[in-house]
């Protein structure tokens, strides 16, 4: 982004509910406040971002004095933060009094960004410019000097409390503007600061990673083609200089162990794959893989059964393949998929494709997702031969549902669901951190999240549901559910258990081009309105096999 | 001259968003309470951004009217 362009679009007026923002630092935020406000206001379309700043040279008593509650605080530091005569402005003589003085002042900043983490997010960004040249050792040497600086950083950056920027990611050879920085206090170039504001911005609205990958297999999985190679004829070694395959085989374990969807769509023969996979040196777990579509259909053919496997749409998923006519194809028949070309000892390709699925923690859900799909499989198709059929399965299922309700202490697994679900969502609404905790906090506010796990194995927490009462009757404002958990009739337990406390529920549903399985639940059970009373509901519902366990006593009655 | 002007104008848009075209032909410092130090290092740099220029310090300290800052842009100009 250009600086005229920041401007223009931080400048134009916004009518929306206000979205506080501390930027603390201690220079003149100049043109990083401009980047911030136009980040934000991209991120935010419906929002007005107020941006509010502090004092110059003072971070801490900046982050001291903060009051008040903002939806988020970003927090820039920069040497001049740990002692004024490390920044270029104010460079002075160094002694071993600096570092002293340094950690004086990062036990502040830690002391009070922990404070402001108890009512916002918080990101931090450590120095992303050079030190000032203070020190007599040459500039690509770490002087014992600068180590113990960074060791402290790096030792406020390992506490928990603040999303931290990698700064590594921020250095920039034109980073530093020593004329504004002299002239103004302001010691970023505008490149600069819109890449730093970017990275804050983007910590504080995380776009919602992928779901899934689909990799094809010779030329990308494996080096070679198995058809003309053979099962042991393939590699991904160092012998055969193919080990970039193992690095590539590596990240999909990894990915998978975060929760990450992976399925094979390869034009092969089935039995050939079927040796290749159980080939003992074979990095990839074969057991993440799911599902496998090796044969000779054609690959579009292949990506449409993975999708309908895993329940995911088009636009969650990423298709890699050497191949740039299997891309082409599967884009044309999948618009909203991100098609990948594997490209070999390309380092890059494996930053771009963590970077795809990066999530800042990984949660028990996150672990069961697969096992919940393989489970799931034999229920979809249950679902899609009659509810007898269905009856029979859930019937025997031993399926076992929990209601979590209550707001405290705050589960992010529900901010999570609500972030991330497309399908069944009763009106798409995503949240901020602040804007959830906002919600949460009105007394009326209810919250039940809900956990499932049956015979086959646990999902784990899959829906939550929020909403308040309204003259004797409850309106759900937000209900999502993952959609693992499709066809085991939760969401009729769900309003079961609400309409066994109120008389009538209503529903603030919102269209949207992807809530289809949540408009039809409506359609179902409440044709042609939004709302339905308990005497309703017991005459649709169908039979409910679940045990139900929940933990609040004021819903003890269920 | 005909060049330089618009692009200014769009400039001074930019960093003061209230101005019409033609007020902000006739803008100055003494004129407009959102002009201050902060908005003078801001119209810098957009006006540097926008002409692929650098000012020297003294320049920007003479920028405090729209018509200062034509004059700074034609007087480069000239000397290219």
């Amino acid at each position: 982004m250009k600086l005229i362009e920041a401007l223009q679009i931080a400048n134009a007026s916004h009518e929306g509910a206000p979205f506080h923002v501390l930027l603390a630092c201690g220079f003149t935020p100049l043109h990083l406040e401009t980047a911030v406000k136009a980040h934000l206001s991209l991120g935010l379309p419906t929002r007005s971002i107020k941006v509010r700043t502090g004092l110059y040279g003072d971070l801490a008593g900046t982050l001291e004095g903060t009051q008040e509650r903002p939806d988020a605080a970003l927090v820039v530091i920069e040497w001049g933060d740990l002692d004024p005569r490390l920044a270029w402005r104010s460079a002075g003589s160094v002694n071993e009094e600096v570092i002293a003085d340094a950690r004086a002042r990062l036990s502040r900043i830690e002391k009070a960004i922990a404070v402001l983490a108890e009512k916002t997010p918080v990101v931090l960004s450590l120095p992303t410019l050079p030190l000032a040249p203070v020190l007599h050792t040459l500039g690509n040497e770490l002087s014992h000097f600068e180590s113990a600086l960074w060791e402290m950083l790096y030792g406020l950056a390992a506490s928990p409390r603040a999303a931290v920027l990698h700064p590594q990611t921020f250095r920039q050879e034109n980073g530093h503007d020593l004329r504004t920085e002299l002239m103004n206090g302001f010691p970023y170039s505008f490149a600069h600061a819109d890449l730093l504001a970017a990275g804050l911005v983007r910590m504080v609205l995380p776009l919602a990673p992928q779901k899934g990958l689909i990799t094809d297999l010779d030329e990308t999985l494996w080096s070679g083609v198995l058809g003309d190679d053979g099962p042991e004829g393939i590699s991904w070694d160092v012998d055969h200089k193919t080990q970039f395959h193992a690095l590539y085989q590596n990240l999909l374990n990894m990915l998978a162990e975060a929760g990450v969807l992976l399925a094979v769509a390869s034009k092969n023969d089935t039995g050939l794959v079927e040796k290749a996979l159980a080939r003992p040196d074979l990095v990839v777990k074969p057991h993440h893989l799911f599902p496998i579509e090796a044969h000779w259909f054609p690959k579009v053919k292949s990506v449409e059964r993975i999708l309908e496997a895993w329940n995911v749409g088009a636009d969650s998923v990423v298709f890699v393949d050497d191949n740039p006519l299997e891309l082409e194809q599967v884009k044309a028949a999948f618009p909203a998929m991100e098609c990948v070309q594997f490209r070999k000892d390309d380092a890059r390709l494996l930053l771009e494709l963590r970077d795809r699925f990066g999530k800042r923690e990984v949660r028990v859900e996150d672990r069961l997702r697969l096992a919940g799909l393989r489970a799931g499989q034999a229920v979809r198709q249950a679902a899609g031969s009659g509810s007898a059929t269905l009856d029979t399965l859930l019937a025997g299922a031993e399926a076992k549902v929990t209601f979590r309700l209550g707001k405290q202490p705050p589960d992010p697994r529900a901010l999570e669901l609500i972030n991330k679900t497309n399908q069944f969502n009763l009106n798409g609404v995503r949240y901020t951190e602040s804007d959830w905790n906002a919600y949460l906090s009105d007394r009326a506010t209810e919250l039940m999240v809900v956990e499932y796990e049956d015979r086959f194995g646990k999902l784990g927490k899959i829906a939550a549901l929020a909403g308040r009462e309204q003259n004797e009757s409850f309106e759900v404002e937000v209900w999502v559910m993952s959609c693992r958990a499709f066809s085991r009739r939760i969401e009729h337990q769900c309003l079961k258990l609400l309409l066994n406390r109120w008389e009538s529920v209503r529903f603030r549903l919102e269209r949207t081009e992807r809530n289809h399985p949540m408009q039809n639940f409506l359609a179902e059970i409440a044709p042609g309105r939004l709302a339905i009373r308990r005497a309703e509901f017991s005459r649709c519902c169908p039979p409910l096999f679940h045990q139900v366990d929940c933990h609040q006593t004021e819903y003890a009655s269920v | 001259m005909s060049d330089l002007q618009p692009r200014l104008i769009r400039c001074f848009q930019a960093v003061f968003p209230e101005l019409s075209e033609s007020k902000a032909a006739r803008a100055s410092a003494s004129g407009l309470t959102a002009w201050d130090s902060v908005a003078t290092a801001t119209l810098a740099a957009a006006v540097e951004e926008e002409f692929g220029i650098e000012f020297e310090a003294e320049e920007i300290e003479r920028i405090n009217s729209f018509q200062s800052c034509l004059d700074l842009l034609t007087a480069r100009q000239s000397l290219q």
